[in-house]
């Protein structure tokens, strides 16, 4: 039933649907890491999609600007197919979206603000320096570091190095923005911090947000919409009271944080041999 | 064990195919670069990191190969009563042969190692999805420039390395062996041509070219973690190595031809 949903909304794109995926499928070998998922991404919305490690959350984000392309489906933005474009096509697509990888993805070798002036670089010609360097100091005070343009990224925090790559991300005024697990490895503090970038550019921007992670208090705090992904496939999809009253044992199981009777089980027997490791340090320490 | 070589064959064919593809690309790539003033800084920036530091120990490969050649071959000219001819001999295989060929396995060792793995660390940490990600072509912006780099100091570096060697040999024979200077001089200058130094010239296009596509290569398709970067410098420096051997046999059949071509006919001393 949620399957025949998602093919609806794929097949709806021509409406509010900026970003689209029919029927996509992508494998590794013989693993199968998405499987026939069709979704369509509302203009100015927030969708969340979320899963345990290893669901195919970050294949799924990368193929929305084609950095993975699919074995079978196919990838629409703006009702226009893109998986079949050539790579010197999809750069100019490319610089509709903004994407925060999930370690930041800074270049090492340049600083903070030529970070941020990389993509001004890439499609613009610079003839006024100061013009750049007024942009660098906007984008960089929309994220709260203005002042770091000579820092490099080796000297940055984990949580201000997210917010340089948010920076960078949102650099040519994207229509949309994907943020892949933006508050994983951060504390709860700089993770809030991430969440409220998050809203401020969707709210204060409109752009189009596709937020990928399993931080489940940063999915009810920006969600309008959640999807949830389970072994490549779209198992809920619906708005954040929708996923709390999900049916779905697995649903349930992740949004509060239960491991499954199963996994337990072999938890359990995991104890006994690590107690039995353990015997021969003891003697030792004796 | 017939599945295993097949699998083994189909994989190596698979990635020759890549490999072949990916040097099509980053042809394409230099050219384009070459003909965009804007990608110049990139290019200089390379060169300078490649070429005006590989300088000192290029220089000194090449010292040392022209010092070793005289101190090995002068028991063997000198038993003959030959010795003045050492000079031939040593300038001859320098220009030629080795300092062409170990300078450029300084380079593949130096400049080979240090792109797999930046290549590969930027790779592991997603920063060429990220230049994709803004819409560049990281072929365009990250590998051209290195190439070209490459392929345009190699030569320029050989010609260092070829410099020193002859220096190195002419300190050992006449200022340690105490051959006659003039006659050291003399008789290099009619064995070796403007063609032989050309040859080495030469080779070192396809050995910066060979060097830096496979090195690039390596580093654009390495496996996630430390092990993967450290076996893709492995493996470019392996590869590069024999593509240098492999490329300087096939050099000097194509040269033997040409020249057996327009000039039949040569005194070899």
């Amino acid at each position: 039933m949620e399957k025949a949903k998602g093919n609806k909304q794929a097949a709806d794109a021509s409406g509010d649907g900026i970003l689209a995926l029919k029927n996509v499928t992508k494998k590794f070998g013989d693993n199968v890491v998405l499987d026939d998922i069709s979704l369509t991404m509302e203009k100015g919305k927030t969708t969340v999609v979320i899963g345990p490690s290893g669901c195919g959350k970050t294949v799924l984000i990368k193929h929305f600007i084609v950095l993975l392309r699919p074995n079978m489906g196919e990838i629409y933005f703006r009702d226009r197919r893109i998986d079949n474009l050539g790579e010197h096509e999809l750069d100019k697509i490319r610089t509709h979206f903004g994407f925060l990888f999930q370690g930041g993805a800074l270049f090492d070798s340049l600083s903070v603000a030529e970070n941020i002036v990389f993509p001004i670089k890439q499609h613009y010609k610079i003839t006024d320096r100061s013009k750049v360097d007024e942009l660098v100091t906007t984008k960089l005070a929309l994220v709260g570091l203005d002042g770091f343009q000579s820092h490099y990224p080796a000297n940055l925090s984990g949580g201000q190095r997210k917010r340089v790559a948010l920076a960078r991300a949102i650099a040519l005024n994207p229509e949309v923005i994907l943020y892949d697990e933006p508050t994983t490895g951060l504390d709860p503090i700089r993770a809030d911090i991430i969440n409220e970038l998050i809203l401020k550019l969707q709210r204060g921007l409109g752009v189009t947000t596709v937020v990928v992670t399993h931080d489940m208090t940063s999915v009810y705090k920006i969600a309008d919409r959640i999807i949830m992904l389970h072994h490549g496939k779209i198992i809920a999809d619906g708005d954040a009271e929708h996923i709390r009253n999900h049916p779905d044992s697995i649903v349930q199981q992740f949004i509060k944080g239960q491991v499954s009777e199963n996994d337990l089980a072999v938890l359990r027997m995991g104890g006994s041999i690590i107690q039995a490791q353990l015997q021969p340090r003891d003697e030792l320490e004796e | 064990m017939i599945e295993t070589i097949g699998a083994d064959v189909i994989k190596g064919v698979n990635n020759m195919g890549r490999f072949a593809r990916f040097v099509l690309e980053v042809t394409k790539a230099a050219a384009w670069s070459c003909s965009r003033t804007r990608t110049y800084p990139l290019i200089w920036a390379q060169m300078h990191l490649i070429g005006v530091r590989s300088v000192p120990v290029v220089m000194i490969t090449g010292a040392f190969v022209g010092m070793v050649l005289a101190v090995q071959a002068y028991d063997q000219l000198a038993g003959m009563g030959l010795e003045e001819h050492l000079g031939v001999l040593i300038n001859i295989s320098v220009v030629k042969e080795l300092g062409p060929v170990l300078a450029a396995v300084m380079l593949a060792g130096r400049i080979g190692g240090a792109l797999t793995a930046e290549l590969g660390t930027m790779n592991v940490t997603e920063q060429i999805d990220a230049v994709r990600s803004m819409g560049t072509d990281p072929v365009r912006h990250l590998v051209a420039p290195r190439v070209l780099a490459c392929l345009l100091l190699t030569p320029a570096l050989i010609i260092f390395a070829d410099l020193l060697g002859i220096l190195g040999g002419y300190f050992v024979s006449v200022i340690q062996m105490d051959i006659n200077n003039r006659a050291y001089w003399n008789f290099s200058a009619q064995g070796v041509e403007l063609w032989d130094v050309s040859i080495g010239v030469i080779k070192g296009f396809f050995f910066g070219a060979a060097i830096a596509a496979i090195s690039c290569y390596k580093g654009f398709t390495c496996r996630e973690g430390a092990h993967g970067v450290g076996q893709a410098c492995t493996e470019a420096f392996v590869a590069s190595f024999i593509s240098i051997l492999a490329l300087d046999f096939a050099l000097a059949v194509i040269f033997k031809g040409i020249y057996n071509t327009f000039w039949p006919v040569r005194s070899l001393v």
